[in-house]
């Protein structure tokens, strides 16, 4: 069995297990191919991160690019791609190439550069989880960053202003998730029923556009009016991470709830019509009297183990 | 250069193709190369696309949604690996930088112009490489991008003519103008020739095109004088 593998990464929030692409691509990835991971979400302490997130720790290696990082797990027989041809694996090089050049610059702009998502959203969100004095450093150098790699870029002559840019990128942006939308399809997954890299990738990039409530929401308004892709995000959520779906879809919630009720009535139905076979082999004299849980109505998987337990 | 010579031959429209030393200048976006049509002047790739798709040729329409997206897909990964391999090693490496490209690139100007304009736009390379994190690799780690580049494109090509299976598109066009460049630029070493050459399919590909679309015009003789010292200017 491989050696224990650590990730640190930034954590999450709205729903998300964590709000970076990067370190929710690693993430979902890990999910998706069954390696154990162990994760350490960045928290206010004084091992705050030294500029490449998420890194992934395995005895003495340190690994700190997604891309070398799924590497690294693939060599250690954690691969989510084995059942891909290999006309498929030169598809997923060419999407991740795309993402990369037309839909991250946006998403770095969201986050970081428009000034009324990072002042009200994410500088204080980031600098509640890095150490003071770092907190007063990080999230302003993460921003130049962010702006200087979408005007190196992105930021040719024929754009001369950061309003220009701007336009251009979300105008590439909303085309590449028109794209990513009609490459999906009705499928669950990019390439069939099982997730593989490239579904890793494309919720890395989607989650956060999708979940995290900015006061500028554009992208996420496009977004929204394409549903295969909010539902693929959610479907990776509540099936890989185990965290609720709420708020964003109401009728998904409803429904789970009269199932789940549906199903606590059945259980119960079932346990006292077995109470009362009970209560009959009771009352006559070679059996010793047997104790019954009870039922109660609980949330999520609870309620599948009582049944399991009644079913013969 | 070469792409879009073939893009614009692959649709069927004659060129003339023209060196000059302040083409840089004279494109309005700053980027070469550019097409001169009447009193329009277009330039880059996506532009000169839609350019030609509106006068009435388009070399795409054939593709349904799904594969328009794997086109573009695929163009990006090109731009994407190729293009900035290329970067990194004309300006990036210092011996190639010393020996090919700062002669290469300054030759039209005078001394000391040729050095300082070489110079700035090493700079400029330099900065955007270091932002987009190309900066910490190895030349091993960039050939080693540039095989798993063209591992992809051979994989997608296989045994088809094109990538699109009949009909060529703008993607080969990319690729052609791409891999020609990489296997006729004579460089210090040549690795990355020989990691295009070990895919026989994008050998044989770039072959095809080259003799359907660039000697096949004999009568357009100034097409194929300019194309043909654009190889020779490549191989300096």
């Amino acid at each position: 069995m491989a050696a224990p593998m650590e990730l640190s990464c930034w954590g999450g929030d709205w729903g998300l297990p964590s709000l970076h692409p990067e370190s929710l691509t690693v993430m979902a990835y890990a999910k998706f191919s069954g390696a154990p991971l162990t994760v350490n979400t960045i928290n206010n302490s004084w091992r705050a991160p030294k500029g490449d997130v998420p890194v992934l720790i395995s005895e003495d290696t340190v690994i700190s690019q997604p891309a070398k990082i799924l590497n690294f797990l693939r060599k250690q027989k954690y691969n989510a791609d084995y059942e891909l041809s290999a006309k498929q694996g030169a598809d997923t090089l060419a999407y991740i190439a795309l993402l990369e050049e037309k839909l991250l610059p946006a998403l770095l702009h969201t986050f970081w550069v428009e000034a009324e998502n990072y002042c009200s959203v994410t500088k204080p969100w980031f600098a509640s989880r890095i150490a003071f004095p770092l907190s007063l450093y990080m999230p302003g150098k993460m921003s130049r960053e962010a702006l200087n790699r979408i005007l190196l870029t992105r930021g040719g002559p024929p754009l001369y202003s950061l309003t220009e840019v701007e336009a251009q990128i979300y105008r590439d942006a909303k085309e590449c998730l028109n794209l990513l939308s009609k490459r999906l399809g009705t499928s669950q997954f990019f390439f069939g029923d099982t997730p593989t890299t490239l579904d890793a990738f494309v919720f890395g990039f989607l989650a956060p556009i999708y979940k995290v409530c900015f006061p500028r929401v554009q992208l996420q308004e496009h977004l929204r009016q394409l549903p295969n892709l909010c539902r693929f995000c959610d479907d990776i959520l509540s099936c890989y991470f185990r965290l609720t779906v709420s708020g964003h879809s109401p009728a998904g919630q409803d429904t789970a709830d009269a199932n789940l009720q549906k199903l606590t009535q059945l259980v119960n139905k079932e346990s006292n019509l077995i109470e009362k076979m009970d209560d009959n082999l009771r009352k006559s004299p070679q059996h010793p009297p047997r104790k019954l849980t009870t039922l109660k109505l609980a949330a999520g998987g609870e309620g599948s183990s009582p049944l399991n337990r009644l079913s013969p | 250069t070469l792409c879009f010579q073939a893009f614009l031959q692959m649709c069927n429209l004659p060129i003339r193709v023209v060196c000059r030393a302040n083409a840089e200048y004279m494109s309005p976006s700053g980027k070469l190369p550019f097409i001169h049509v009447g009193n329009q002047v277009v330039s880059e790739l996506g532009p000169i696309v839609q350019f030609v798709k509106a006068k009435g040729h388009s070399l795409s329409d054939g593709l349904d949604e799904v594969q328009k997206a794997e086109m573009k897909a695929y163009m990006e990964l090109v731009n994407n690996m190729l293009l900035t391999a290329e970067l990194y090693l004309q300006w990036c490496d210092d011996v190639t930088v010393e020996e090919i490209t700062h002669p290469r690139y300054g030759s039209p100007y005078p001394w000391p112009l040729n050095r300082i304009l070489s110079y700035q736009k090493q700079w400029e390379v330099r900065r955007k490489m270091k932002a987009i994190g190309w900066a910490g690799k190895t030349l091993e780690q960039v050939l080693e991008d540039v095989d798993q580049c063209c591992q992809a494109l051979s994989q997608r090509l296989g045994t088809q003519p094109y990538f699109f299976n009949k009909q060529p598109t703008e993607l080969d066009a990319l690729v052609f103008g791409h891999l020609f460049t990489i296997l006729t630029t004579q460089l210090i070493t040549d690795e990355l020739s020989e990691k295009v050459k070990n895919y026989s399919n994008l050998t044989a590909f770039c072959r095809r095109i080259e003799q359907q679309y660039f000697e096949g015009h004999d009568k357009d003789s100034s097409a194929t004088v300019a194309a043909r010292s654009a190889k020779r200017s490549l191989l300096r």
